[in-house]
């Protein structure tokens, strides 16, 4: 089996290459299986995953985030690696990936490997190299730490098998919302191509289960589930579209993330919008809340938004907004409310209603003791009784209690305008700038 | 005020061991748990109308008293008065002891940590979720460096006393490999033989300077992070202020792929 791989290239050039071609990937998460080492390798997993780093755009650097190779057949208009693009091209053996991977993990850098390919030749041929070299890292390098690997669209099911019995999560990405899209945007790949592996995945996971019933040393296949990916903000679609395909995501095909990836224009493609602002992060951001809310906090991507609201507030938060549109069911009483109830009131978090419940089996609660507890109160205040009393003598008003809202500062992780922050102070660290070559 | 019911402390040594033969010796006086106190280390300010008696820690007493919470109360409950002692803070024993005091009056006292609105359960909980949140900080953050007789070596700063917390996570991680965990703040250190258990050293008994020279690897390896952390980020969504929040600069020193 011959590919450039051996040409001479030095690993640390390589590295760079294939993590530079990576890095658009959002999915760093190490999360969704606890395993203990059994002794005789290198590794564990915690179920809420670890970060082990943070770049300097502020996102988790928790895995080897690499592509096996750039070299790539495809020629999606939004991505680097296209086959039209003249970039370095570069590939992995799976003996430099296990090395690297093995000497990462051992001095804590990483939580294992993230490990994603371009096509190369074929994509039976890609995915029958991401399952040697995975194959090799857990049966001769003995890794038991996270693996994470791509199931390649158009791939033998067989080949894309043998990878979950291996890996921990699987990800094939949507990269688009709509068929459409996907038609304009990335002409070589289609559909249903994307959603038939990710069907044989979730079918695998349940059957999965059903054998680990039955035999309790079955083998795991894909024990941390399945996440995809959408890029916002290179086609038209509104943020309706994206949360209701997100949700069939999550209901019809058992997902475990859905991530969202704000556009990064690279390329120089007539079919792709300028974004003159830089890439759309406050959207990005409102996604990831309103996903939160579908996941955790039993929202329908419907009571969010509709046709005729497509899109979130760009001031508030989608819980504070959907709030001030149901004044009607407010306030509720913490002492008596139930849990689904507490997780609606703006400033109530998981964590915070479930100490809710159960504080007040220790007597009945009072604003000071919410405090303690973790709840926002400068949020939560307009819509909470404790023993029937509210904090202050509010109105229950959409107009007051709006203006109320936006005067208290959202914690964003960049700027408001949705621009990310520029400026340096005396107190940025050197040593970890941004290369300038990117 | 009733006459005869003085105020007592007991002045317990800056350990479990230490706060637990300090309830112990509470509950052995039998009076009442409103006016025993727990202090740690040594009082500045005495106070008049007080008595201060002297606790040395006992390994009997303090597993009596560590069993009867892990019976009584729970693992879990357990688990978080241990973080709370863990943690650096004054008034950690007096809350750890009231915290038990009340747990065992409970009819169910597994359900203790959840009575938030009392003072001292509350102490004991944002205790134990400072020494929970360093640990899980450490595990992310700490990083091993190769010596040349391929020892792992690891030095940390951490707030609290963490390196306990560590040592099983790293051991269960790394079974087969030597590695060495250096508290540098109040020097003590984690020592892991390989496929052996871990175990605790002081400073007195070792000296970081016989750490040996690093493996010839080290340095490229360290070399090739940093590379991978810079080639990582994309440019476009440049933030360093989100870095500096996610990661804070204390953690940052210890970290190779900060320069150290």
């Amino acid at each position: 089996m011959y590919y450039k791989a051996a040409e001479k290239m030095g690993i640390k050039e390589k590295l760079g290459i294939l993590t530079d071609a990576a890095k658009y990937d959002v999915a760093c998460t190490s999360s969704g299986v606890d395993r203990r080492g059994d002794g005789t390798g290198m590794g564990n997993t915690e179920a809420g995953g670890i970060c082990h780093s943070f770049s300097a755009d502020g996102r988790c650097i928790s895995l080897l985030k690499i592509l096996f190779t750039n070299e790539c057949i495809y020629d999606c208009k939004y991505c680097i690696n296209r086959k039209s693009n003249d970039v370095p091209r570069a590939s992995f053996t799976p003996d430099e990936v296990c090395e690297l991977t093995m000497g990462f993990y051992k001095r804590n850098y990483i939580e294992g490997l993230f490990l994603s390919s371009g096509i190369l030749y074929h994509p039976d041929f890609t995915m029958e190299l991401i399952f040697q070299t995975i194959y090799k890292l857990r049966r001769e390098y003995r890794f038991q730490g996270y693996i994470h690997v791509k199931a390649i669209p158009g791939a033998d099911p067989m080949l894309i098998q043998k990878t979950g019995f291996l890996a921990d999560r699987m990800s094939v990405n949507l990269e688009l919302p709509t068929a459409e899209s996907l038609r304009r945007l990335a002409p070589n790949k289609h559909r249903k191509n994307i959603l038939a592996p990710m069907r044989q995945i979730q079918n695998g996971i349940l059957e999965n289960k059903n054998e680990l019933v039955l035999y309790k040393k079955a083998p795991y296949f894909v024990p941390a589930g399945q996440s995809t990916q959408m890029i916002v903000g290179a086609t038209p679609e509104n943020d309706y579209q994206l949360m209701m395909v997100a949700e069939s995501l999550y209901q019809k095909f058992g997902l475990k993330r859905v991530f969202y990836s704000a556009f990064v224009n690279v390329n120089e493609d007539k079919e792709l919008p300028a974004l003159p602002g830089g890439p759309p992060l406050l959207r990005e951001h409102r996604l990831y809340q309103a996903d939160w809310l579908l996941r955790y906090y039993g929202f329908q991507a419907s009571e969010l938004l509709s046709e005729e609201r497509p899109n979130f507030n760009v001031l508030l938060d989608p819980k504070a907004d959907w709030a001030l549109r149901h004044l009607e069911l407010f306030p509720v009483e913490v002492n008596r409310a139930d849990y689904q109830q507490l997780l609606r009131v703006p400033g109530v978090g998981v964590k915070s209603a479930q100490r809710i419940i159960r504080a007040r089996r220790n007597g009945s609660l009072r604003f000071e003791d919410l405090k303690k507890i973790g709840v926002v109160l400068k949020r939560a205040l307009y819509f909470i009784t404790c023993s029937g009393k509210m904090m202050y003598h509010t109105k229950i008003e959409e107009d007051y209690i709006t203006r109320n809202l936006l005067s208290v500062k959202e914690k964003l992780p960049f700027d408001k305008d949705g621009v990310t922050y520029r400026q340096l102070s005396l107190f940025d660290d050197v040593n970890f700038q941004m290369q300038q070559d990117g | 005020m009733v006459v005869g019911m003085e105020e007592k402390y007991l002045i317990c040594e800056d350990s479990l061991e230490g706060v637990f033969t300090g309830i112990y010796e509470a509950y052995a006086m039998k009076g009442d748990h409103g006016h025993m106190h727990i202090q740690i280390g040594e009082e500045e300010n005495f106070r008049l109308f007080a008595v201060y008696i002297k606790v040395t820690p006992d390994d009997v007493k303090a597993a009596k008293v560590a069993a009867t919470i892990n019976r009584r109360l729970g693992a879990e409950v357990y688990l978080d008065l241990c973080r709370a002692l863990a943690a650096e803070d004054g008034e950690k024993g007096e809350a750890v002891y009231k915290t038990v005091v009340r747990g065992l009056r409970m009819k169910e006292g597994s359900r203790v940590m959840g009575a938030l609105a009392d003072d001292f359960v509350h102490k004991v909980f944002e205790l134990s979720r400072r020494t929970r949140n360093e640990v899980h900080h450490w595990k992310e953050f700490l990083r091993f460096q190769e010596l040349e007789n391929g020892i792992l070596y690891s030095k940390i700063g951490p707030r609290n006393n963490v390196v306990t917390f560590l040592a099983p996570h790293f051991s269960d991680r790394l079974p087969l490999f030597d590695f060495m965990i250096y508290d540098e703040k109040r020097g003590i250190f984690v020592v892991h033989p390989k496929k052996r258990e871990w175990y605790l050293v002081t400073d007195k008994d070792f000296d970081e300077r016989e750490i040996g020279r690093y493996a010839e690897k080290e340095m490229e390896y360290q070399e090739l992070f940093t590379f991978f952390c810079h080639k990582i980020a994309i440019k476009e969504r440049k933030n360093l202020k989100l870095q500096r929040n996610m990661l804070p600069l204390r953690f940052q020193e210890y970290m190779v792929e900060f320069g150290q």
